[in-house]
């Protein structure tokens, strides 16, 4: 039970897709006593884990963070999990963007570290954080608040919440990039508080325009943004948010029953089957740890939230909740 | 504008190089293309794709004019752009008459006065305009043969009688008029390809369809619902453009159908209310207009002409300029009149629907 | 003359701004805001006024800038009259309480009637004198003269006939833009017409709405206006009955921010706030007059026939 990661040491170079090779110092001498010039297999590779290090590693450094709504806690077990790909997908006005802004204001107000919020459809709503920051209630009570106002205190957390908009695909690979030089560069200088937290809202828009096409770039870069996105989450104990579309199919019944169709790239089909289909398609369904399905009735204010995969639990439980006001 | 040639943009040259060495000759060509696609076909990078798409959607964009620039040109065309129906009610509610350039959409249950309507329209057109008419010819495309010469003549000498007591004048409008009988879709179709030729030298200033529903069944009895949307779509634009470009009112008719209980029209936040309206209007039968709502989108000024409390009135139902109005008329021997010329006020969605007493309306 | 299609510099960055005011958190990403530098911007910025004191509640005061909203509703319920209502209540004067901005109006199904536009302009210069009496027609300074054909000539129409038109207009906006900085709303009336029509190869389409809606949002955060798109709708059959949906399916339904439908009650015109990051869903009434569009309790003011 041995696992392989990628790890980066000091100066690491990184080429265009985020890959990184390793300078290893102790196994220069090595390496000098057998070859000089060509690097052995391990500096690519990396290290080798025992299950006993892993589990170490799990228990003591992979924390939940949690979202601050109940039902979606207690369904996730804790809420969302460090060095874990989380997915919540819905048809539109569901409240996947609600469940994000809490996300986000819940962790910077109980100061677990910075929260990266990656926007494609300009709803990041300031206001809105603001008024869920002042709704936990137990926020002001704690560690050296109670002497600063009301006003600083609010600053201070909403200052370690940082939005950027991203518009394309090729944008995205930008920030990506720049985010992991400059975790790099904050685990090597050890300062100042870390990401804890990335929210993708919504992953799906962005994708769309690529997807579908008879050329394969399209697939192969929403390949590669899974693989930049887990690489991320696991290396810097990031949690990675994700949300993206369904879309509902004409159908004669309402269910939400999972497509059994194994087209990739289509996900527009002719005539209906009745169900509910995300609008990536089968290969994308495998890529995060977790995912979470919600909806939302007009008439009453529930929502409902759907356990579609999990690494740890047995899929298909629900809760139901009160959207948030 | 759609189907212009890359050659003509004027591009860089090696944009251009590169445009007709994949064969992307048209801006349609080009813009069909998401990015991404565009750089699979083209073989380059981000920032060549990017410089391809703007300059060639520069180049293949309309240009623009202020309103101002609009309203200008408006005036300076004169007439106010309208065609006058005459009836002056009618007309002050539609701020002039028929506008000119746009699509307007005649519709109700048969036998209504409709074609009453369209041969009224197309007499005026004729006119010459010390009368007040376009002194211009006219287009009749006529699906349902419901189209009588001796008729128009007898509503001119009944509404115009000092004009066509002149001699050889009833006879001179008379072969201003263009009757056309197309045969089924693609007769049409063919038609009004070659129309658009047609209009500007025989200087044609009016076109009616009567009626736009017969024509799409023409053609299309084995057809399935999908099909049958795409010459609807086709024509419809066609029309539009053929309205806009040479600045012509063109009318069109349509038919009704009767409402199924499926067509609840309401939604998905509504479903509480949907039993509530049903009840009321149990005893007229519940006619829509055909052609559905992809139709009724794209009209620019639609007149519903409908029967009710043994009146029969012409509605108002959809127009950018004026408040829902309707009218009470007749039909007589010099054609449709006004019983009043104060419209009734019509609130609320009411003004969209269309009522026939009496008989029950079924669809063709 | 560089298209690399990056934004311009107005979402500049924020380097200088964090560490002068002592910011705990170096800066991360080149071009990201924090949350509370992006509060102060919300609260500074101004909503557009609808012309109707109610839809402006449900609405956050307005429509928002920055963001896409996407208005949707039956032929006749006054779609278009909003889209114009709004590409003059735009321009009403920051001394007055507006944006003092112009207009683009791009026009796909030829429903824009220069003769209304006049008349909401005369309504909304009518109201503005009612308000602020000692005005005289004239603002201060020698700035936009209270007169309607001013008005006219900050609407910058476009005429549409073909969706490759309509993507040439939205991927020249972004030039266009840069040479007219004082724009402050766009309004696509309506953004389906053509791609309902035109398109046979549904899958292509979807790709390339999508391409348009997110091009549609980087306009409105880069350039600071908003953005309307007025849609058509059409029945679906879903759960047992046919309902009403806006156009181009499900997959369009997540390129806006904010969605308003307006439908009928009874009598009257609603507005339902579908979608919205900040705001919760309500309904709120309204009314068109002759003046455009109103409050509908308050409208004693009946639709004016044109002369």
């Amino acid at each position: 039970m041995s696992a392989t990661r990628g790890r980066s040491g000091g100066g690491a170079t990184t080429s265009g897709c985020g890959l990184k090779r390793r300078n290893a110092p102790q196994d220069q001498e090595d390496s000098k006593m057998i070859n000089q010039d060509q690097p052995s297999t391990e500096d690519w590779c990396g290290r080798f884990w025992n299950g006993m290090e892993l589990l170490k590693d799990v228990t003591e450094k992979k924390h939940f963070l949690p979202t601050g709504l109940e039902g979606i806690d207690t369904l996730l077990g804790g809420g969302l999990r460090q060095g874990q790909l989380t997915e919540i997908t819905g048809p539109s006005s569901s409240g996947k963007t609600q469940v994000c802004l809490h996300c986000a204001s819940n962790i910077a107000a109980k100061q677990m570290g910075v929260v990266m919020y990656l926007d494609t459809s300009n709803s990041f709503s300031p206001s809105r954080v603001a008024t869920i920051i002042y709704g936990i209630s137990d926020l002001f009570g704690q560690r050296g608040f109670e002497l600063q106002p009301k006003d600083a205190r609010l600053k201070s957390v909403m200052r370690s919440i940082i939005c950027e908009s991203v518009f394309d695909i090729f944008a995205l690979f930008e920030v990506l990039h720049q985010l992991e030089v400059s975790l790099l560069n904050d685990k090597v200088n050890n300062g100042g508080s870390k990401v804890c937290l990335l929210v993708i809202d919504s992953i799906s828009s962005l994708l769309a325009p690529i997807i579908g096409g008879k050329y394969p770039q399209g697939r192969s870069m929403m390949i590669s943004v899974a693989v930049i996105l887990k690489k991320l989450a696991d290396e810097h104990n990031l949690s990675v948010l994700r949300t993206f579309n369904l879309f509902r199919m004409p159908s004669s019944n309402n269910s939400y029953r999972m497509p059994s169709s194994n087209k990739v790239t289509n996900h527009m089909v002719s005539a209906g089957n009745g169900a509910v289909k995300p609008a990536l398609g089968e290969s994308w369904k495998a890529v995060p740890h977790v995912r979470l399905m919600l909806s939302h009735e007009c008439q009453n204010n529930i929502c409902t939230a759907t356990v579609l995969k999990h690494t740890l639990m047995a899929s298909g439980r629900t809760a139901k909740f009160a959207a948030p006001s | 504008m759609a189907n212009m040639p890359v050659s003509e943009m004027r591009l860089p040259p090696h944009l251009a190089y590169l445009l007709a060495a994949r064969r992307l000759d048209t801006a349609k060509d080009v813009l069909s293309l998401p990015e991404v696609e565009l750089m699979a076909v083209l073989d380059a990078g981000v920032p060549t794709a990017r410089a391809a798409v703007a300059h060639v959607s520069e180049a293949a964009c309309p240009p623009c004019q202020t309103a101002l620039a609009l309203l200008e040109e408006r005036v300076r065309l004169g007439g106010g752009g309208r065609l006058a129906t005459t009836l002056c009610g009618l007309d002050e509610a539609l701020g002039g008459g028929i506008p000119m350039g746009k699509l307007t959409e005649v519709v109700g249950p048969s036998g209504i006065g409709k074609t009453q309507f369209c041969l009224k329209l197309a007499l005026l057109a004729a006119l010459p305009e010390y009368y007040g008419g376009l002194d211009g010819r006219v287009v009749y495309i006529d699906t349902e043969s419901k189209f009588s010469s001796r008729r128009m003549i007898e509503i001119g000498q009944k509404s115009f009688p000092q004009i066509f007591r002149q001699e050889g004048l009833a006879q001179k409008m008379a072969g201003r008029i263009l009757v056309m009988r197309p045969a089924s879709l693609a007769d049409f179709t063919k038609s009004l390809e070659q129309m658009k030729v047609t209009l500007l030298q025989h200087d044609v200033k009016l076109l009616i369809v009567d009626s736009m529903a017969a024509l799409m069944s023409l053609g299309n009895e084995k057809a399935t619902a999908g099909f049958r949307q795409h010459p609807l779509r086709w024509a419809l634009s066609f029309l539009k453009s053929i309205a806009e470009f040479s600045r012509i009112p063109v009318v069109v008719t349509n038919q009704v159908r009767s409402q199924s209980n499926d067509d609840g029209y309401h939604f998905s936040f509504e479903v509480d209310r949907k039993d509530g309206n049903n009840c009321a209007e149990r005893f007229d039968s519940h006619l829509i207009a055909a052609l559905g709502i992809q139709w009724a989108h794209a009209v620019t000024v639609r007149l519903v002409f409908e029967s009710h409390s043994g009146h029969r009135f012409i509605k108002v139902a959809k127009s950018p300029m004026s408040p829902a109005v309707a009218f009470p008329f007749a039909v007589e021997s010099s054609g449709i009149t006004l019983l009043s010329d104060e419209g009734i006020d019509v609130t609320g969605p009411e003004i969209t629907s269309i009522r026939c007493q009496g008989q029950n309306i079924l669809s063709r | 003359m560089s298209y690399t299609g990056s934004a311009p510099a107005s979402s500049s960055l924020y380097w200088k701004g964090m560490e002068s005011s002592g910011d705990p958190h170096p800066p991360i990403l080149a071009g990201a805001q924090n949350a509370w530098d992006m509060l102060s911007d919300e609260q500074s910025q101004k909503h557009i006024t609808t012309g109707s004191g109610d839809l402006n509640n449900i609405l956050g005061g307005g429509i928002h800038c920055k963001e896409v909203t996407e208005i949707g509703g039956v032929p006749g319920v006054g779609k278009t009259q909003l889209g114009i209502q709004l590409a003059i209540n735009v321009q009403i004067p920051v001394e007055y309480g507006g944006l003092g901005g112009k207009a683009v109006y791009i026009d796909t199904e030829g429903s824009f009637m220069v003769e209304r536009v006049y008349q909401i302009a005369e309504g909304c210069i009518s109201d503005i004198l009612e308000h602020f009496p000692h005005s005289h027609g004239k603002s201060s300074s020698g700035q936009k003269q209270l007169q309607p054909e001013h008005f006219l000539a900050d609407i910058y129409y476009f005429r549409i006939c073909s969706y490759t038109e309509q993507i040439a207009a939205i991927n020249y906006l972004e030039k266009f833009l840069g040479e007219h900085k004082d724009v402050r709303i766009v309004i696509i009336d309506s953004v389906t017409f053509h791609f309902r029509q035109d398109f046979d190869d549904l899958a292509l389409r979807t790709r390339v709405l999508s391409g348009l809606s997110l091009k549609l949002m980087k306009i409105a955060k880069a350039f600071n206006l908003a953005v309307v798109l007025l849609n058509q709708v059409t029945t679906k059959f879903t759960e047992g009955s046919f309902q009403l949906t806006l156009a181009l399916g499900d997959s369009w339904s997540h390129s806006c921010t904010n969605r308003l439908i307006l439908y009928w009650n009874g009598n009257d015109r609603y507005a339902y706030l579908d979608k919205s990051p900040s705001l919760p869903v309500a309904s709120a009434p309204y009314a068109v007059t002759g003046k455009g569009v109103r409050d509908a309790a308050s409208s004693n003011h009946k639709r004016v026939r044109v002369t």
